[in-house]
């Protein structure tokens, strides 16, 4: 690792303030857990000239529920998302999606911001808040912009943010607090694997007309950067919920998306591995909705 | 005081040692025996009575206390670190190295290549390993220089001031490729095919006559690193006298020193290599590594060097598995008895020879498996390609023919219709069988261990059925372990 | 350079380390405490676990800037001059490690389990040792030695089965 100037933080403000300084002219990155940073930098020839600590930022450190919605602090590790009371009650899918992030050791230190931030498309962190159409607050030097998930990630390991900016909260909108979600990951091993493929799924019930409202999937893995499937949402809205309506929309979701081959898996096992993750986290959402009722 | 030693005197403790009464050199040496020593040897299949026991390991109490010493837990005082550039490229000519700018930066001590090398050759059979890669690069993880510097960093960072001019060839990386006649020599003019081995026994066109039915079956596996847990680390102290001591990660010291000996051009006796508790051989430590370079680096800067493989190291500048590539022909009669087996497994043994020599004889010798089969011919070659060099590990061979012999029987038995265990059973070895190389086998105990097994876990004659495997279904691309 | 004061294993010790200093590094370059491992350098193999705050970690995917003020407990730290920690303990009983490289890693990920959870299933164990590979032993011998370990510490007879 090459040598840089290190600045540990106290606040977001104190962050924004740092990287307005440094990111003129230099080359400047965050470290929350780094779990991703310091793994990428000991084995890259490029190096940030200054690095920004945001670990001990106070007002990132939370899990609260606000006016918006249900706010995660960017410094929120995956270990403290998985004890947290309101997520278990609210978003267990939140949690199960944590706990299948790394090991213990990396949950302990990685971020879900961080997660968010390298913005890999087979983030275990992205799929959940995706299908709950988070939103990221982003601290800059203007003050803080608010952008839906779905439009943060631009490519593989690129973000819509800019270099003075700061991911500082993740807001799980009002209307969605309590939303029955699902979330499934499909790795070669279950420790310290990365997903093949993985989904989240998540819609309200009418039990009236017993039929999905809201319907909202996501998937990992299978495209430059995590996406909902679109196609299968629409199929689903205000249809009857049955087995065979989730497994027409894993049928369609194969459609969504767009995997490649690699040493992990070609392109086809993985659309094999959509249809199936789809209906069965489709499944797991039903699954709680009815538990929940 | 000024007294000086007289010849006389410096023989004299030989001497002394000679007249020295017997009875004081008792405790060294081992009580008479009568001979012939009787020796107790448990008959065949009785339990010995070191069976069962429980036995505690003697070094298990430092390792829990994290006080056990790895080569990497060593320092010494004024010790430097070197690293090692890698070629990145599978085949080249190297045209050029520069080193001037490395050389020049604050903290760095020394910086060797190739040329550096006293005998720039090495390997436990063949000799066709550099040290440094010298005009020549034969896969990606060749080292093509090395530095010295008082940090790692710097080490690091001297690493990319390093230019090397390639010119960059054509690489044969297909073994399938490699062992073609026309295919251009790798270490040209030397032939791709280094070792072949070829068993015949009996007369397999008479067997595949004598046969109802005739199955073909390919097989491949892929390239294994052993990872051990601990990288490859080494520590060199060249002292004012011309010797050197080595710390080493090296599970074969012996043979470890004559191939620094004949690299670095000394004799034996000047080279010492202490080796402290391995974490983790597999194989991957059988031989040197890095041991003559960072003993050069330590004769030039009069300092001790160390170094330690990085994790991406160890993938591409340790030895390997091998790849096999594994074709098989089996006669069988329809009630399940072999009649011949014809075998040809090709090595992928990557750029260097290391034990492939080991690796091709035991997998030769075993790939027709546990079966009686009086008609066989087995032939094995180990091919050079541009890639990172494949030796020892776990099995020498063994497990990649197992994995193709007993996937051949699961085919041969659905052909037939027959349960999968039956068909062992009726070839199976016995007590007193031949081994392929006209071995006679003792204690053989293949049929109990398999009605064993198959009664533990409830064998049904099929395979089980299981839920999870309809993922699986559609592909085995992520497997690796393919059937081509 | 930054410096760097942390609490470890009960002894505040202070170093002056360039910035780019892993935890890990300053454990054992400047500390002189080399139980903890390097092995892969990239929080996969878990080697280099130490207990920062009560939480185990990968100390190679930490800066050591970071740690600056925390608590550190690494396996030197575990046993007295006249006592095993119960794990070694029972590491040691079971002949739980064969190189042994992997050890302080997997003692200490074992450590940060009991402290949070005294009676662990074994599923529970599994889970805690996910981040820990090894390459020699096996994960069952540690399983037994941790479920062991888990009994003398709360302070229930142990039944010796083998």
């Amino acid at each position: 690792m090459r040598t840089f100037e290190f600045f540990a933080v106290k606040d977001s403000h104190d962050a924004v303030a740092v990287l307005a300084k440094h990111s003129v002219s230099s080359k400047v990155r965050v470290i929350a857990g780094g779990t991703d940073l310091l793994a990428e930098l000991k084995f890259s020839p490029q190096s940030p000239n200054v690095v920004v600590d945001i670990s001990r930022a106070e007002d990132l450190k939370s899990i609260t529920l606000t006016d918006d919605g249900l706010s995660i602090g960017a410094v929120v590790t995956h270990s403290q998302i998985m004890q947290s009371p309101i997520i278990r009650e609210m978003f267990p899918a939140l949690a199960n999606a944590a706990h299948v992030i790394g090991a213990v050791q990396t949950r302990n230190l990685g971020t879900l911001g961080g997660n968010l931030v390298t913005a890999v498309p087979s983030m275990d962190g992205g799929p959940t808040l995706m299908a709950l159409e988070a939103i990221i607050s982003i601290a800059g030097p203007d003050g803080r912009r608010q952008v839906p998930l779905n439009e943060f990630f631009v490519g593989p390991r690129k973000t819509v943010l800019k270099a003075d900016e700061l991911l500082a909260e993740i807001i799980i909108p009002r209307r969605n607090l309590g939303k029955p979600t699902h979330f499934l990951k499909f790795g070669l091993r279950k420790g310290q694997a990365l997903a093949l493929v993985n989904a989240a799924a998540s819609f309200w019930v009418d039990w009236e007309k017993h039929t999905f409202v809201a319907p909202r999937i996501a998937l990992g893995a299978v495209a430059p950067k995590v996406i909902r499937a679109l196609q299968a949402e629409a199929y689903l809205e205000g249809r009857e919920i049955t087995p065979e309506a989730m497994a027409e929309a894993g049928r369609i979701a194969i459609g969504d998306a767009k995997p490649i081959s690699d040493f992990r898996a070609s392109a086809g096992y993985r659309r094999n591995l959509v249809g199936v993750l789809t209906k069965r986290a489709l499944e797991g959402a039903y699954a709680l909705a009815q538990a929940k009722r | 005081m000024d007294k000086k030693p007289t010849v006389a005197e410096k023989v004299s403790p030989l001497k002394t040692v000679q007249e020295t009464p017997s009875v004081l050199r008792e405790p060294v040496i081992a009580p008479l025996v009568t001979y012939p020593i009787e020796v107790v040897v448990p008959e065949v299949r009785q339990q010995t009575p070191a069976v069962g026991q429980r036995a505690t390991r003697l070094d298990g109490h430092l390792h829990g206390l994290g006080q056990t010493r790895y080569i990497d837990d060593l320092s010494f005082p004024g010790m430097l670190y070197a690293k090692i550039k890698r070629a990145g490229v599978a085949s080249a000519r190297i045209k050029s190295i520069d080193t001037k700018e490395a050389e020049a930066m604050q903290g760095v001590m020394a910086v060797v290549t190739g040329k550096d090398v006293p005998c720039n050759s090495f390997g436990p059979s063949l000799k066709d390993q550099p040290v440094l890669a010298y005009e020549r690069v034969f896969h990606a993880g060749d080292g093509v220089a090395a530095v010295a510097a008082v940090t790692e960093q710097i080490a690091a960072e001297a690493l990319e001031k390093i230019k090397v001019d390639y010119e960059v060839l054509t690489p044969v990386l297909d073994p399938l490729e490699s062992l073609k006649l026309e295919t251009p020599g790798v270490h040209a003019p030397s032939a791709n095919i280094y070792q072949s081995k070829i068993i015949k026994k009996g007369d397999i066109e008479k067997g595949f006559a004598a046969s109802d039915h005739i199955i073909e079956g390919h097989f491949r596996t892929q390239m294994v690193e052993h990872v051990p847990l601990e990288p490859h680390a080494t520590i060199a102290m060249w002292d004012p006298n011309g010797r050197v001591t080595i710390y080493s990660t090296l599970g074969r010291i012996t043979l470890g020193r004559a191939d620094v000996a004949r690299t670095l051009g000394i004799p034996v006796s000047r080279i010492r290599i202490v080796a402290t508790i391995v974490g983790g051989n597999f194989g991957g430590k059988n031989e040197i590594t890095t041991e003559p370079v960072l003993a050069l680096l330590s004769k030039k800067t009069g300092r001790p060097v160390k170094s330690v493989f990085t994790r991406p190291d160890e993938f591409i500048a340790s030895t390997t598995r091998h790849p096999l590539i594994m074709d098989y022909k089996t006669g069988v009669t329809k009630d399940g008895k072999i009649q011949a087996r014809k075998i040809r497994l090709v090595l992928d043994g990557g750029a260097y020879c290391s034990w492939s020599e080991t690796t091709l004889g035991k997998a030769c010798i075993l790939s027709a498996g546990p079966y009686n089969i009086d008609n066989l011919y087995a032939e094995a070659y180990v091919v050079y390609t541009n890639k990172t060099m494949t030796g020892a590990m776990r099995g020498f061979g063994a497990p990649q023919v197992c994995f193709a012999y007993e996937s051949h029987m699961d085919d041969i038995a659905a052909l037939l219709n027959m349960d999968p265990l039956d068909i062992r059973l009726i070839n199976v070895f016995s007590e007193g069988s031949l081994s392929p190389t006209g071995q006679t086998l003792q204690s053989v105990a293949i049929k109990e261990s398999l009605l064993q097994a198959a009664k533990r876990f409830g064998w049904n004659g099929k395979g089980s059925a299981d839920a999870g495997a309809n993922l699986l279904a559609e592909e085995n691309a992520n497997t690796n372990m393919v059937r081509a | 350079m930054v410096t760097v004061t942390i609490n470890v294993n009960g002894e505040k010790r202070t170093a002056s380390v360039p910035p780019e200093t892993t935890l890990l590094r300053l454990l054992r370059d400047d500390f002189n405490l080399t139980g903890s491992k390097l092995g892969c350098d990239v929080g996969d193999c878990g080697a280099c676990t130490v207990i920062v705050d009560g939480k185990a970690v990968n100390s190679c995917l930490m800066l050591a800037a970071q740690a600056d003020g925390r608590d550190v407990l690494t396996i030197e730290g575990l046993a007295t001059m006249d006592r095993l920690h119960p794990i070694q303990k029972a590491f040691e009983k079971y002949a739980s490690l064969q190189c042994g490289f992997c050890g302080p890693g997997v003692i200490m990920s074992a450590k940060a389990l009991l402290d949070e959870n005294p009676d662990p299933t074994v599923q529970e164990i599994r889970d805690a040792l996910g981040g820990n590979l090894c390459r020699c032993t096996g994960y069952v011998k540690m399983i037994e030695a941790i479920q062991d370990a888990a009994r003398i510490l709360r302070d229930e007879p142990v039944e010796i089965n083998r």
